[in-house]
Order: structure tokens, then sequence, then C-alpha cells
């Protein structure tokens, strides 16, 4: 019973976010980038302007949150959608071709999982920054560099998942049917096993999804992730950490963004393990 | 057994030197380099720096000698900290970077398996649920937030520990409880989840039924099956533990590997980012390898599977 009301509750919390974020452009909050210095550090007043109160720059925390929801949650979608997308036709062929390109493939992807893929892709990061220009120039900025990142990182669970979904339903008695009819190949692949690969694939999106957006917090962290004056929850999340000290209570600087963050990636987590047969 | 270990090796070996070749290739196919500042450099200057750092010669045979170097441990000189060799400056960061992890997968350990049997057993169900919520927390919040609380209550509200710094076991501290709360996070659940499993299995069945008592019951029949999955998570773990001391060696300013990786992925130091990456490829890969030894000592299943 509390397990149902929880689930819609978490339902409802992303949607909600979901829809503010959307609509963030439209809604008449304070321009996230605008500086105020008369009102620096202004602690949330709840219910008077500023409402959640404004950052060492003046700048509205409100509209900093919803700006930055947008970015951290479109982030995740696409960076997923990316790990998916490698993830899922690997797994698929490996499982359903079987033998020795199976064995090779999946060999490959514990030779993978041996590297430090994280440093590993931070340090591919760090050496794209000198071709910013010519990245740019093709319309590749920060954002479509972390995206390739996050499929680099994040293909290799997706992977093995579809492998093991491949190989269950490739035994099941609907294929050997259509095998015994004479389907062989990429259409039975294509009509057979991969849209039956689907509800696997859909909570492995789910599960995906809030590492994803923990890892863009961590870039962001590093001074790697999306780039100023783009805000992402974890840009200030850990500008709120920068700015804290014993001196100056700043609490909400940081509490409001991990806040939301964690608010977020728990109403996914509870979903995720809810749609899992 | 001898073969297998062996032939472990040598896959780690060829996995390094892959790194190795990968990251070396595309740092010698920038076209950028530490060297370009605002103003150019007279051409003088410019041949002499890379006559210095032997950027003269042609890739094969600067290939050849980061190769012959890597085997000496020796990846020559960093490109930012003058006169200062990235060997040296790895084995200052090493014993850091280890001793904060280490012991900070000590601590997950011993926080997360007596908590996942905790959750798991039916008599103190209250503390179990804790555990579980607890858990679920700490999984969600990314990790340097949490560094923040907990500096913010140790450091600012107690005094009780030094916020940052390096110096004693004190200054290791919360590093070491930030690291290690998120893994413990997930190791409790899979403890959790196993022993649940193990518990409903008839072998614990059957030795509840036969009038084990729970100390005799615990030993013999549920620790070992339930550890098992914690054994496989250990290479996961050390990867997690890896990522994270990026993060919490920053924010408590340990001069340990994340630290100079960071630095040197910023500051465009490629030797160093190289050195750090290699060394970081091999940690990880024998931390894999003594994981799936340890296993394969644990359940004879493993062994006869691979």
């Amino acid at each position: 019973m509390t397990r149902r009301w929880l689930n819609r509750a978490a339902w409802a919390f992303l949607l909600t976010l979901g829809c503010a974020a959307l609509a963030a452009p439209w809604l008449p909050l304070e321009d996230y980038r605008s500086m105020h210095v008369e009102l620096r550090l202004e602690a949330p007043h709840w219910t008077a302007s500023p409402v959640l109160g404004t950052d060492a720059q003046g700048r509205d925390m409100l509209a900093r949150l919803l700006w930055g929801a947008r970015i951290s949650l479109f982030v995740g979608l696409c960076g997923t959608l990316v790990a998916m997308f490698v993830g899922v036709p690997y797994g698929a062929f490996a499982g359903f071709r079987g033998g020795r390109w199976e064995r090779t493939m999946m060999r490959l992807a514990d030779a993978l999982e041996s590297i430090p893929m994280v440093v590993f892709v931070l340090f591919l990061m760090s050496i794209l920054q000198e071709y910013r220009s010519e990245l740019a120039a093709i319309g590749c900025g920060r954002l479509q560099l972390f995206l390739v990142a996050v499929g680099l990182l994040f293909w290799l669970p997706t992977a093995r998942v579809a492998r093991a979904e491949a190989l269950r339903i490739r035994q099941l008695p609907y294929v050997l049917a259509a095998r015994a009819s004479g389907m062989r190949g990429w259409p039975l692949l294509r009509t057979h096993i991969l849209p039956n690969m689907m509800p696997a694939m859909l909570v492995m999106l789910l599960l995906t999804l809030p590492r994803v957006i923990l890892m863009e917090a961590f870039l962001s962290f590093l001074g790697l992730g999306v780039e100023p004056p783009a805000v992402s929850w974890g840009g200030l999340a850990s500008d709120g950490l920068a700015a804290m000290n014993p001196l100056v209570g700043s609490a909400w600087l940081m509490g409001l963004p991990s806040g939301a963050l964690a608010l977020t990636l728990l109403a996914l987590q509870r979903i995720g393990r809810s749609a899992r047969p | 057994m001898s073969k297998r270990l062996l032939r472990r090796l040598l896959s780690l070996l060829v996995s390094i030197l892959l790194v190795h070749a990968a990251a070396f290739m595309m740092v010698r196919a920038t076209r950028g380099g530490p060297f370009d500042e605002e103003r150019a450099l007279a051409p003088q200057v410019q041949l002499a720096l890379e006559q210095r750092f032997g950027f003269d010669d042609s890739l094969l045979v600067q290939y050849f000698h980061a190769v012959s170097g890597l085997f000496r441990g020796d990846f020559g000189p960093s490109l930012r900290y003058r006169d200062t060799q990235v060997s040296a400056l790895l084995a200052d960061a090493l014993p850091i970077s280890l001793a904060l992890g280490g012991g900070a997968l000590l601590l997950a350990l011993l926080l997360g398996i007596p908590s996942g049997l905790l959750a798991a057993s039916r008599r103190h169900r209250n503390a179990g649920a804790l555990a579980i919520t607890t858990s679920t927390f700490l999984l969600a919040i990314p990790n340097f937030v949490l560094a923040g609380l907990l500096v913010a209550l140790f450091s600012f509200q107690l005094g009780w520990l030094p916020p940052a710094g390096f110096g004693s076991v004190r200054h290791l501290l919360l590093p070491w409880l930030c690291l290690a709360l998120p893994l413990a996070a997930q190791i409790s659940l899979l403890v959790h989840a196993r022993t649940t499993e193990t518990l409903n299995s008839a072998s614990v069945r059957s030795a509840i039924a036969q009038g084990l008592s729970p100390q005799l019951l615990l030993r013999r029949y549920i620790l070992r099956p339930s550890l098992t999955p914690v054994l496989a998570f250990l290479g996961p773990a050390t990867a997690a533990l890896l990522t994270g001391s990026l993060v919490i060696e920053q924010v408590f300013a340990l001069p340990g590997l994340g630290t100079f990786f960071v630095q040197a992925a910023l500051a465009r130091d490629y030797t160093l980012a190289l050195g750090v990456t290699v060394v970081y490829t091999a940690l990880l890969g024998s931390c894999t390898l003594c994981a799936d030894l340890l296993m394969a000592r644990m359940d004879p299943r493993m062994e006869a599977l691979s």
C-alpha cells in the first residue's frame, strides 16, 4: 500500500519537475544569469521574492535550479539513450549470434571493464579540449562531448543485460518456430528478438538514468561538465560547496541543488525498482 | 590454477600496454601542447623544448622510448612541474591514494556487511529497514555533497576533525568516510539481497530444523554464500573508489593521484596524466584479478565456469 503510494509520489514529482523544466523559458522567473550585486547570498525567503534565495553573485536560485534541471535531465536522458544505442545492438548481436562471436565480444567487454574508464574518458575529454574550435565548427560543444563520453562509460552494463536477454529469448518456442520455418539473421532479430527485449531494456534505461545524472554532477564538479553560464545541478552543488565556509552560513546554496538531485534520483530508483519484473 | 593465473597476468599486462599505447597516441596526435601560451615562443626556444622532451624524434622512436620507460617505471619529465620526473610525483602520491582507498574499502566492508546481514535478519526488522533506507539515500547524493555535509557537521559545527589538508590520520578520517559510505550502502544492499535468498534456501531451512544454534548457522551456512556477491563487487568497487577519489582528494586537498590527475588533465600536463592513467589501470586490473582469485577460492563453481 505504502509502496504504491510512493510510486505515485515519485511519478508526480518527476512529471512536475519535467514540466517545470520544459516550461522554464516561459515561466515568470528572473534571468538565471543576471547578477545583482546588492542581493548577494540572500537566504531563501520562501514566501517573498527571492523565494529560494540568491547565490554568491546575486543570481536567483529558483531560476538557476529550474534551468539546471533542464540541463541535468536532458543530459541524463540523452546520455542514457547514447549508452543504449551502443549497448543494446552490441549485446543483442552477441547473444543472438552465439558461438565464437559471442565469446570474443564478451571477452572484449570484460577487458574494457578492467580499464578505469572514467579516468580514460577524462583524459580523452581533456585532450579534445585542444580541438575546441574545430569541434565547435561542426556543432560539437562540451555537451555533445559529454554525451559521447557517457556512451563510452555506460554501454557495458547495458550490453551485458542485452546479451542475457537475447540469449533467453533466442530459445523461446516462438523463436524456435520462426527459425524452423526458415527465418534467419536480421529479419529474425528485428521481428522477434529486439521487440521482446524492450521491457528489460526499458528497466535498464531507468537504472542507467540516475547514474548518468550523477556522472554529469561529477564531471561538472571537476570543471569538465557544462560550461558557464549554462548551469546544471552538479555545477550548482559544486558552487555551493565552494561557497561554504564556517563564517557565512550559505547552506541553501548546496542544499537546494543536491536536494533536488537526490529527490530526482530517489524517484527514478523507486520507479526503476517497481518496473523490474 | 597456475596456468590460469599466468594467463590472467598476461592479459593484465596486455591491457596496461594497450591503455598506454592509446593514451600515448592520443597525446602525440594533439596539435596543441602545454608549451602553447598566449604569446608565441621564439622558434629556438620551441626547438630546444621539443628536443628536451624528445618530441622531435619520429613517432615510432618516441613510442619505443615510452614503452621501455614504462617497464623501468619511468614516464619522463612532467611538462608542468619543472625539473620533476613523473615517476617521482607518482611515488609521492601513490602511498597517499593507497592509504585513502585501502582504508575506505576496509571501512566500507566493515560497515556494509554487518548492516546487510542485519537488514536480512528477521529479528531486527526495524534496524534492517533503517539500514536499507539509509543505503538508498546514500546512493542518491553525489559524494562531494556528502563530503560537504560531513565537513559542515564534524569540522564546522563540532570542530572535531580538520576540514582539509594532509598530515595525520585525523586528516584521513573524513575522506575515508566519504568514500566508504556510498560503497558500504551498495555492499549492504547486495548482502541483504543475497542473505534473504540464502535464508529461504532448503539447506538453511533444514539446518534450522536440525536445531543448529544461530551462531553456527551464521558461520557455516549463511556467511559464505552471502559474501560471494561482495567479492564479485570488489572489482567494480575499486573502480568506484578510483572515481570517487578524484573528487574526494580535491575536496579535502589531499596530494594523491586523483588530485594530480585532475590538475594534469586541466593543465595539459600530458606525461603526468598518462602516468596516472597507467598506474590506475594497473591498480584496477590487479584488484580485479585478486577478487577473481578469492572468488574462485570461495566458490569452486566459478573456477569450473572459467
